[in-house]
């Protein structure tokens, strides 16, 4: 599976380079049409398979819509089918599909992709089972013990076969557990404040985040470091975000959730230390690294102790000076983004760039919008805020600059 | 790879088989009791394929039921329960330890309210018989006004209106009017309990025929009780009939 890949850019790459040789006179024309025809047959090969992203993206939404239909099935038919019925329709579609994706992508290897598609399939049936038979004996609405088992039980098989997908799923699944066990605990004491949730989700993902860099520090698990991070990023982003609205008017935490916030910090502390020990480095994982702690620090004591002052809200307040906080989380929240695209340029890590350019647009039309500002000089934050950008590029590319020619310098010797 | 991937696999099997011989075993060896159901506020009813259940001892007056502590969100409570002559069981007293006798439900409070309110509404028919109206929230209705009002189980108040009103409200249930005769105000300590009973599931789209039923006539539910307390549903009963199991 991958050494076609690396065979496919290896190719790409050498029809770049050769021109280069070819200037370079290192090779003649003839030769160069000699070595190209040799690798012929991988031009071709490159050309007619198509992209592999796109079989891996078809393969698993039709794992979905499979999935979907099997639950779609039972539920519709409920009073038709027996009770065993219903659970032999679960047990062997969910054994059938794992066992074909592993055949298909481990034992044969003739289908990896269509093959580890089916598996997500048995991992989403498995998930469905455990909500009929939560149906089946009238187990209430609320139950967020099925999405944790569920997770916990797909998580094993994720690491064995390394499989991001699942993965992603199980990850998915302890995140929703963890919005309906503490919605259930904060259920009547905190009426319409979403901030205690925000904040939960805020530590929960700068927890995931951490888990991952410590998965990519150790070789084994680094293939699957992806899912903690970007699912990690995405909603510590998201909560960061959250709190660059005028929020801070009411307290952040609740006393209610304490021991979730205390879980996630703990997980974040064990990840932290982990990170410590780690063989294998990303390019500056010291600034990520300790930022995550910073923000995790900052976070959990906004969580805990945070009381606003009383003048802080006053009822119906257009245009009022604006909390000295308020601007600080601004400004922690423009750094972040900036950091983000940077380390995804260093790193050439697309993931981090994406994240970091989604939340940069919305930041700037959050903030354009933002009817709490109107009395600030706004016009003098986006000058200044963009003149900051255009000058840190100029360094950058100065730097660029010297990079390059002091390559020059290399070659010419 | 392959041995681990098939005892995970395995062990995910496991797992649904422990959770149906779990809840097997439950409801084969459980004390069943049979619970009595209220009516749910209309705007909340069907809400995908179950029918919500509330039953009697879902809002329990503490007062009434003579406890004087308070409770917190999400405590444990035990309703230690009487047959009554119906051969349903009614609520006689609440405690936060678990019961070393008798027949008691557990669960959970969603609410505490040390002051909620309940109405009452005296109605005078034409023919001169006082009956008594429970409206399910704040009736905002005036001694002397003469009223058609819509009727649920239990003389619960469903919907009202002036016979000179603009629109009138279709009524699913039966119909009274008459003249107010007199309102009543009660202030009474509540707790709101959850006690894992409270949906029960059927095919899509026979969820809303239930639900109809449920706030029209006389529904009942078979609860199998563990020993520590804990219900799981066992079957549904309506006007005497057992509807589904």
């Amino acid at each position: 599976m991958s050494s076609d890949k690396d065979k496919f850019s290896f190719y790409r790459k050498l029809t770049k380079e050769i021109d280069i040789w070819l200037r370079e006179n290192l090779i003649t024309s003839d030769q160069k049409e000699n070595i190209l025809n040799r690798y012929a047959s991988l031009k071709e090969a490159d050309e007619k398979a198509g992209p592999g992203k796109l079989i891996t993206t078809i393969s698993v939404l039709g794992a979905l819509l499979v999935g979907i239909g099997v639950i779609l099935f039972v539920a519709s038919n409920w009073s038709e089918i027996p009770r065993w019925e219903k659970l032999f329709i679960i047990f062997s579609s969910m054994l059938f599909s794992y066992g074909l994706g592993f055949y298909l992508c481990y034992e044969k290897q003739n289908f990896p992709k269509v093959g580890s598609s089916l598996i997500l399939l048995g991992a989403l049936i498995f998930g469905a089972g455990i909500f009929l038979i939560a149906q089946i004996y009238h187990i209430s609405v609320h139950y967020p013990n099925g999405p944790l088992m569920w997770g916990l039980a797909v998580l094993p098989l994720a690491y064995v076969l390394r499989m991001k997908t699942l993965l992603t799923l199980a990850i998915i699944d302890i995140l929703i557990w963890l919005g309906m066990e503490s919605s259930y605990w904060l259920h009547a004491s905190a009426f319409g404040s979403i901030m205690p949730f925000v904040m939960l989700y805020f530590m929960a993902g700068i927890a995931l985040w951490s888990t991952g860099i410590m998965h990519k520090g150790f070789r084994h698990l680094k293939e699957i470091s992806g899912p903690y991070v970007v699912t990690g990023a995405l909603i510590a982003m998201s909560a960061g975000y959250v709190l660059t609205f005028d929020v801070f008017y009411s307290k952040l935490g609740s006393d209610t959730l304490f021991i979730f916030y205390s879980g996630a910090a703990a997980l974040f502390t064990v990840s932290f230390i982990f990170n410590l020990f780690a063989k294998d480095r990303d390019k500056a994982w010291l600034p990520e690294t300790v930022f995550l702690l910073i923000i995790m620090t900052a976070v959990f004591f906004l969580t805990v102790l945070y009381v606003p002052e009383k003048t802080a809200y006053s009822g119906f307040r257009y245009g009022q000076p604006h909390s000295m906080i308020t601007i600080c989380s601004n400004i922690v929240f423009a750094l972040w983004i900036i950091g983000m695209i940077y380390l995804g340029y260093v790193r050439r890590y697309t993931a981090y760039i994406n994240i970091g350019l989604l939340f940069f647009i919305l930041d700037v039309f959050a903030r354009y919008f933002d009817v709490f500002w109107r009395l600030l000089p706004r016009s003098l934050f986006f000058i200044i805020g963009g003149l900051m950008l255009i000058l840190g590029s100029v360094v950058l590319e100065k730097k660029r600059r010297r990079i390059l020619a002091s390559f020059k310098i290399k070659e010419a010797d | 790879m392959r041995f681990k991937f098939i005892v995970f696999v395995l062990l995910q099997a496991l797992l649904l088989i422990g959770i149906i011989a779990y809840r097997d075993h439950w409801v084969s060896t459980g004390e069943r009791i049979i619970l009595k159901t209220v009516p749910v506020d209309p705007r909340d009813i069907f809400r995908g394929d179950y029918v919500r259940l509330d039953y009697e001892i879902t809002n329990l007056d503490l007062d009434k039921l003579s406890f004087k502590e308070k409770f917190s969100v999400n405590e444990k409570i035990f309703v230690k329960l009487l047959k009554s002559d119906d051969s349903t069981y009614r609520p006689v007293s609440v405690s936060k330890e678990i019961p070393s006798e008798g027949t008691f439900i557990q669960g959970r409070v969603r609410y505490y309210m040390p002051v909620a309110l309940r109405w009452e509404i005296s109605l005078k028919d034409d023919t001169g018989n006082i009956h008594t109206l429970i409206p399910r929230w704040n009736p905002n209705i005036k001694k002397g006004e003469r009223l058609t009002f819509c009727l649920g189980r239990m003389n619960t108040i469903q919907n009202y209106y002036k016979d000179d009103a603009q629109y009138k409200p279709q009524c699913s249930t039966k119909t009274l009017a008459g003249i107010i005769e007199d309102t009543k105000e009660f202030k009474l300590r509540q707790a709101v309990v959850e006690y894992g009973i409270e949906s029960y599931f059927v095919e899509e789209g026979q969820g809303r025929k239930i639900e109809t039923a449920r706030n029209a006539q006389e529904l009942r539910v078979e609860v199998s009780l563990r020993k520590d307390g804990k219900g799981i549903i066992t079957g549904l009963i309506l006007d005497g009939n057992l509807l589904l199991r």
